[in-house]
């Protein structure tokens, strides 16, 4: 699969979130979004899978502009896990994994979405949840729900928002591996937004590095994450040492406004796309 | 492998389970109706009720007068609170589905204050939007018609704005509390007569039902149900949210007008007929959920049924309170929010907030 994007641009009611985003991301391949909060990491995967509509460019998934793909054929194609999801509802675990075969669902399909439900849960590792109501479970119980309705859709791009945010460490590595395992199994192109860049860094094929609403640089690990990008990407000082060939960054202090070229990010935007 | 087909067995189990409570729901509506029969103001024990009914059906009538009350006064009644029951759940259970708001039903989506400002309009200046028309029939086209105009502005807004789900329900409310002072300005200057009337209207009733209003509201009614039962599935991934529904491959504002223009219609039909009974569509599907649940495929049909069987009850209640009666929307109220209370404190766990 092919996603290629062309100069991107999005704006909340004027306020410009994305700038001229171009890049291609080819897989099937692991490749994690990170940036600084605000920078339109959230707004750019929901212009791939067509929730937002660019004010501007293209986004083509195989040669084919979302925008005439219909939403039922985007379901197909593009699975979305999002972040966290704290709006609860009182549905069973099967019944909100079950949601996830939606799109391919007819109406004697019902046996054999169970069988992917259940095959999906199992590998999880969370079988033991399924009956149990989902606005009972805990946050970190959530994402791998959340996590797991996202595979259910069997889509040939995966796109996660933060799927690790709310786990302990044990979990974030066990999904993060999981999900490069994912994309050598099926074969499918896995894009994951993060804050956690070792855990980017230790697992990603590519790292997309965005700044100030556009590509700061895309590439290996190695060639993304240094402790020049670091600083004026995010503004931090740090030591970047060598582990087995992937990058690990020792966080040493934030650098105060006044040292950076440009200020601080000012558009801050919430999980919704919503400015704050 | 093993572990899964066990897990899918409990899931199936569970699934009968459900079946099992809507069916009892189903057959305690079976054993309410021939019980209602029996109470009224014309005396007759519960047993040669029963009788005459069968009698009717065998074409054997042995006592006319009893067969006249049964017959063409508590049986239309008995079924038309059945239905009234049955519908105004499920417009609340797809409402709060809809809107993934556990308060949304038919009265905070404005439908019960239009019907009621349209009956008011009647009362008071006798006007109808079909001119000419008087009586009862124009109580019924007035308020099917204004009941429908609340839903209309929210889907229109949701239309031509980006809303919130939460924003359309306020709007709702706004246009609820619009009508309501609207017809307490009309009913400040008229009659006593006509103040009565009005609050006849306002606390519902189902002693108006004869058979002649049957027709269409069980048609209405039961095509409606079916309707929205077909989109259960698609209801469900509603649940995601509007953002999550669209990356399963729902159109989330589509469905919602879809789905709302059914459910209106058919509260439209319902309370243009009865009069504004509340609270069974706030606390029928709640009560539904706690018994099956979530999943659109049993909690609508539940809803129906306990619907059902809750209106059922309490105008039966309604009937024994004096010749009079309380009306059954009152009955509804009072025996439904203290219940509701007690069931919200014992089962938390299960309710949905």
């Amino acid at each position: 699969m092919i996603i290629d994007i062309q100069g991107l641009k999005f704006a909340y009611t004027s306020v410009p979130v994305l700038n001229e985003v171009t890049v291609t991301i080819e897989g099937p391949k692991f490749v994690s979004i990170l940036g600084p909060n605000g920078v339109g990491k959230s707004t750019l995967i929901h212009c791939i899978n067509k929730i937002l509509q660019p004010t501007g460019g293209t986004v083509m998934i195989d040669g084919e502009s979302v925008t005439d793909i219909t939403v039922k054929e985007m379901a197909k194609i593009v699975g979305y896990v999002p972040y966290s999801a704290n709006d609860s509802f009182p549905l069973s675990v099967v019944d909100t994994v079950l949601m996830g075969r939606h799109p391919h669902s007819t109406r004697k399909s019902l046996d054999s979405d169970l069988d992917v439900v259940y095959e999906v849960l199992d590998k999880l590792g969370i079988l033991d949840l399924a009956m149990r109501p989902f606005n009972e479970l805990s946050a970190g119980q959530h994402q791998k729900v959340m996590l797991a309705r996202g595979l259910a859709q069997e889509p040939r791009i995966l796109l996660l928002d933060e799927p690790t945010s709310n786990l302990d460490v044990r979990h974030q590595l066990d999904v993060a591996k999981m999900l490069k395992a994912l994309s050598r199994e099926k074969d499918i192109l896995v894009i994951m937004i993060c804050h956690d860049i070792n855990i980017a860094a230790k697992y990603s094929d590519e790292i997309i590095l965005l700044s100030r609403g556009t590509i700061y640089s895309t590439g290996v690990p190695k060639e993304v994450i240094t402790e020049k990008s670091l600083r004026e990407v995010y503004g931090v000082k740090s030591v970047i040492i060598d582990d087995d060939g992937s990058p690990h960054v020792i966080l040493k202090d934030s650098i105060s406004e006044a040292e950076t070229e440009e200020g601080p990010v000012r558009i801050a935007v919430d999980r919704e796309g919503q400015i704050i | 492998m093993n572990r899964i087909e066990e897990a899918k067995k409990e899931y199936k189990a569970a699934e009968r389970k459900k079946l099992m409570l809507i069916l009892v729901f189903v057959v305690l509506v079976a054993i309410t109706v021939p019980i209602t029969l029996g109470f009224g103001v014309y005396k007759i024990s519960l047993v040669d009720s029963i009788i005459t009914f069968i009698q009717h059906i065998t074409g054997n009538i042995t006592n006319p007068k009893a067969d006249t009350f049964i017959w063409n006064v508590r049986l239309p009644r008995a079924l038309g609170a059945i239905t009234i029951g049955a519908g105004l759940s499920v417009a609340g259970a797809v409402m709060q589905n809809d809107f993934k708001n556990p308060l949304a039903e038919p009265y905070t989506m404005g439908i019960s204050s239009g019907a009621f400002f349209g009956v008011v309009i009647v009362i008071v200046s006798g006007a109808c939007i079909i001119p000419g028309l008087t009586g009862q029939s124009a109580y019924m086209v007035n308020a099917f018609v204004f009941s429908i105009i609340p839903i209309v502005l929210i889907l229109l807004v949701a239309k031509f704005r980006k809303v919130t789900p939460v924003a359309m329900i306020l709007i709702g409310i706004a246009v609820m509390f619009l009508f309501n002072s609207i017809s307490q300005v009309m009913l400040l200057a008229s009659t006593a007569e006509n103040l009565a009337d009005a609050y006849s209207w306002r606390v519902g009733n189902t002693s108006r039902i004869g058979w002649s209003e049957l027709p269409l509201l069980i048609a209405v009614t039961v095509v409606a149900i079916c309707l929205v039962w077909t989109l259960s599935r698609k209801l469900d991934v509603m649940y995601a949210g509007d953002r999550g529904a669209q990356s399963l491959g729902i159109r989330p504002n589509r469905l919602r007008i879809a789905s709302m223009t059914i459910v209106s219609l058919m509260t439209a039909a319902i309370v243009s007929v009865s009069g504004t009974i509340g609270f069974i569509g706030l606390v029928g599907p709640h009560i539904a959920r706690m018994f099956v649940g979530s999943n659109n495929k049993y909690l609508i049909p539940a809803s129906a049924a306990f619907g059902a069987l809750f209106i059922a009850v309490t105008d039966t209640i309604a009937k024994v309170t004096g010749p009079d009666g309380l009306p059954v929307g009152v009955i509804s109220s009072l025996v439904g929010g203290p219940l509701f209370v007690y069931i919200l404190i014992k089962c938390r766990s299960k309710v949905w907030m």
